[in-house]
């Protein structure tokens, strides 16, 4: 059936609530890839069977990453009213005690996390200072049922697009809203639009950007995997207002599950006629095509994706002309982030005035960050700009685990910087972020305790960028790997005193000279690590001590004679036999044949393995 | 025994472009004699075609010009154009090198250059052709699964990497007579193909184990310690990253990022997802998946 008007639609969006909130209720199981990744699959098809067996009415069904992944695999309780119960940690053997319960009439409060009632409040302390718009649905529909997105109000914003704004209009109102893009870049969206569309020649393209290459933000997976035509929608809108007939959606080959709904959802719309020609009977034809990406993580930046679709290797090129005039086969391309194609149907849906209470002065509305590394709630978040870090850090997160020190927080992945225990209290957005020498980036969050070495951090991202830089352009091919090896020398105690002197000049240079975004930005994880934790460049270059215990040539592992108990569980680990005593006796390694992996360390329950 | 330290004493220099002639004409001022050995009808090669250089714009000809007269005034010098190296044997210091010399058709001793020969030649104006690459076979199985990936694509150019990620899944590598093939049914050069394999991680070129090991080097797991984990696995099978092992089961390959840093640290297995790992336990599912190919 094609969609042909705001009947159709409504139509759609009845059936679409009965099956988001049938009558006898619903169980939905959270299937992204981090839910399958801890057993959410056993989970499902555990479920269906105890349901089968007891004659549970509850209907069973999938759903996306409700984004507190340290609690995986959660699975959630919905009452025919919308409230919804989730429990956390499940595994197949609690599902048949939970089924019982349920079959009994009762809702089980064994394992459950807590409730989010039918309008959303929640006494669940990770949600509570959070701001879900963009990521609202994910966890809660069915990511491959369209019918269930168009019940939550889904494709009606390009309903209203199409059937009463001119693409001017539809322009304006992004503008407005001061939506900039999420990728990274933070460019204003509403003025790109323009330009692209103003540009001239024929046809224009719009691309989606998810080669999520950052490591540690998979922001942009999750909401491609829990709700794919809210980018859908924002691409379609976005075609509308810029006079596109054509786009790609450029996902990562690492993510499958992505590229697989991604390609669910394409085909869906389609067949509900909001892809393809005549879209909702209004004469405007668009449609996407998905590419996956080859691996490659200089293929986020925007000319060498571009490049990549085209079939060729993915390497950039300068950007005298923007892809907004001459990009994909040398025609007018706007490139945007999937978070920020997400935003457009929020925007459009509730109002460009709405959209700017949201946020601080220069960023309006949310901002989805992976908060990771070394933090007791591990997850996606999702939160309002100029929220402070120390809200997200403590409140959110849940402070450090194992009773440590906070030491760093990196944000803006390889591009990004360090932001230390002195900024907590930053409100993070755009400029703010800048400011202090790192940058907002595509929202990974790595928390680094007092067991984080910053040079092997910064001596890390080298590594990543030496790996990735494409070679197109001299400072960022050599450069960077000259940067890499002194770095590496100071790790293993082959620092010289003028490194530190030299490490600034370099990246100068590099920050200077590089063809484009990775290159230029290249340098900010050395010069952010040097410019708050120069004491500990220097532990390593004078001293040559790594005081975070974690470059190996710098530390050694001892065992206090007193705290051991001579379990021997370290000797039975250890995999080079280094470890020698008796039982119920202290023991000590040997140092010669100790490789330093740490197992003895990890192992001991009694804290008795020391790193110096 | 005093056979081989013998040297000649002479040196072949193989091309006689820019760099070819700049090391002819340095050796024989050393007092070498060198044979110069160029494909080509004449000397000179890249630079020749070139208009001006980078980065000082200097013309090309003011700078290659001095190194074409001296090659060809050096006593020290013999020039073998029109020739090919068809053999070479001996040691360092001591080669014997078979050099093939295509006819020219001209007596190079009494000719001078006038080039009255060329202005009166019937055929002088007939392009020069690139040889043409000899169409790929492949044994029909192979053709048959090749031709079926390059059809969904309906052969256009600009999906060659999707083709490519399909070759890959489909043989876990791209052989090279496959690359070959599928640059030739997409009118391609082969150099494009190529460049493609090597540039993106998603190929190899080798073989790869039947269990695909992928650890995650994100941030968020080398926070957590995943490099501990490498190493554990690295001595488990004996390999370092990016190898298979020698039976064939294992690849391990570290990816930038799998995109499950809450599960830090995370590897994936032909597709599965394990998280939360530690030394022992992803030496554990390593372990576990061996035994299950037994």
């Amino acid at each position: 059936m094609k969609i042909q008007g705001i009947d159709d639609l409504k139509r759609i969006r009845e059936d679409g609530r009965k099956k988001l909130l049938p009558p006898e209720g619903k169980i939905v199981v959270g299937m992204a890839t981090c839910g399958l990744a801890t057993g959410s699959g056993d989970v499902f098809s555990a479920l269906c069977e105890e349901r089968e067996k007891q004659g549970l009415k509850m209907i069973v069904g999938k759903t996306g990453c409700l984004g507190f992944c340290q609690v995986e695999p959660t699975v959630e309780v919905r009452t025919s009213q919308g409230e919804r119960n989730i429990y956390q940690a499940m595994t197949p053997e609690k599902v048949a005690s939970l089924v019982a319960e349920l079959t009994s009439g009762n809702m089980p409060s064994k394992g459950l996390l807590g409730r989010i009632t039918e309008d959303g409040q929640t006494e669940i302390g990770f949600y509570s200072k959070q701001n879900r718009l963009v990521s609202a649905n994910c966890g809660l529909i069915d990511p491959e049922g369209i019918e269930e997105y168009i019940a939550t109000g889904g494709y009606a914003a390009l309903y209203s697009v199409i059937s009463g704004m001119t693409p001017e209009q539809v322009i304006e109102e992004i503008r407005v809203s001061g939506l900039r893009g999420r990728g990274g870049g933070g460019f204003p969206t509403g003025r790109k639009w323009e330009t692209t569309r103003q540009a001239p020649g024929e046809p224009r393209y719009v691309i989606c950007n998810a080669d999520e290459g950052d490591p540690g933000a998979y922001m942009d997976r999750s909401l491609l995997e829990g709700n794919p035509h809210s980018v859908l929608e924002g691409m379609i809108i976005g075609a509308y207002a810029i006079g596109s007939s054509e786009g790609y959606v450029y996902v990562r080959n690492e993510y499958p599950l992505a590229v697989k709904n991604v390609n669910i959802a394409v085909e869906q719309a389609r067949g509900y006629g909001l892809l393809g020609r005549d879209i909702m009977g209004s004469g405007f034809d668009f449609d996407v095509k998905v590419v996956r990406g080859g691996g490659a993580f200089v293929c986020g930046e925007e000319t060498a994706l571009i490049a990549s679709i085209e079939g060729k290797i993915g390497e950039p090129r300068p950007k005298y002309i923007f892809p907004a005039e001459k990009g994909l086969w040398d025609r007018p391309t706007n490139l945007n982030n999937v978070e920020t194609w997400a935003n457009v149907p929020l925007i459009i849906e509730k109002g460009a005035d709405w959209y700017t209470k949201i946020g601080t002065k220069n960023s309006k509305g949310t901002k989805i960050f992976s908060l990771v590394g070394k933090i007791n709630n591990t997850g996606l978040i999702e939160v309002p700009m100029g929220i402070t870090l120390r809200e997200i850090i403590f409140d959110i997160g849940g402070g450090i685990p194992n009773k440590r020190k906070f030491k760093a927080v990196q944000t803006g992945g390889p591009s990004g910087g360090c932001i230390t225990e002195k900024h907590l209290d930053l409100p993070v957005d755009f400029d703010e972020l800048t400011k202090v020498g790192s940058m907002m980036g595509s929202g990974g969050m790595i928390v680094m305790d007092d067991r984080t070495c910053m040079v092997d951090m910064a001596r890390y991202f080298m590594g990543f960028l030496k790996e990735e830089s494409c070679g197109k352009c001299v400072p960022c091919r050599e450069g960077v790997v000259r940067i890499y090896e002194i770095l590496s020398d100071i790790c293993a105690g082959k620092g010289k005193p003028a490194d530190i002197e030299l490490l600034g000049e370099l990246s100068a240079v590099i920050k200077k000279a590089a063809l484009c975004g990775l290159g230029n930005t290249a340098p900010n994880p050395i010069l952010s690590t040097i410019r708050y934790f120069q004491d500990e460049y220097e532990a390593h270059i004078k001293d040559k001590k790594c005081p975070a215990g974690v470059c190996k040539e710098l530390t050694t592992f001892t065992i206090n004679a007193e705290a051991c108990t001579g379990c021997m569980l370290c000797a039975k680990h250890c995999p080079t036999e280094a470890i020698a005593g008796e039982k119920k006796k202290p023991h000590i390694i040997d140092q010669v044949k100790c490789i330093k992996c740490g197992v003895c360390f990890d192992s001991c329950k009694f804290n008795a393995v020391e790193i110096r | 025994m005093s056979n081989e330290k013998q040297k000649t004493g002479s040196v072949l220099v193989v091309g006689g472009g820019i760099g070819g002639m700049q090391a002819a004409s340095d050796l024989s001022e050393a007092g070498f004699r060198v044979y110069l050995v160029e494909e080509g009808p004449a000397i000179g090669g890249r630079m020749s075609q070139l208009d001006k250089t980078f980065p000082t714009n200097d013309c090309a000809m003011c700078i290659m010009g001095p190194r074409l007269v001296e090659v060809g005034n050096s006593l020290n010098i013999k020039l073998l154009t029109n020739s090919e190296i068809t053999r070479v044997e001996g040691y360092p210091g001591n080669f014997k090198v078979e050099v093939l010399r295509h006819p020219r058709y001209v007596n190079e001793e009494r000719c001078t250059g006038c080039g009255t020969c060329t202005e009166a030649c019937l055929t002088r104006n007939r392009p020069y052709f690139e040889a043409v690459e000899p169409p790929v076979r492949l044994d029909p199985k192979d053709e048959e699964r090749v031709t079926g990936i390059i059809n969904t694509y309906q052969a256009k150019k600009e999906y060659l990497l999707a083709i490519l990620q399909d070759v890959q899944a489909e043989y876990n590598y791209l052989p090279e007579d496959v690359l070959r093939y599928i640059a030739n049914r997409l009118n391609l050069p082969v150099s494009s193909a190529y460049s493609l394999a090597t540039y993106y991680t998603a190929f190899s070129l080798t073989p790869k184990g039947r269990h695909i090991i992928n650890i995650c080097l994100g941030t968020a797991c080398h926070v957590r310690g995943v490099d501990r984990i490498v190493e554990r696995l690295e001595r488990d099978l004996s390999i370092s990253c990016g190898e298979t092992t020698q039976d064939l089961a294992f690849t391990l390959e570290g990816v930038r990022c799998l995109g499950c840093c809450s599960l830090s640290p995370v590897m994936t297995i032909n597709g599965k997802t394990y998280g939360n790992l530690t030394q022992d336990g992803a030496s554990k599912i390593i372990e576990r998946i061996w035994k299950e190919d037994q």
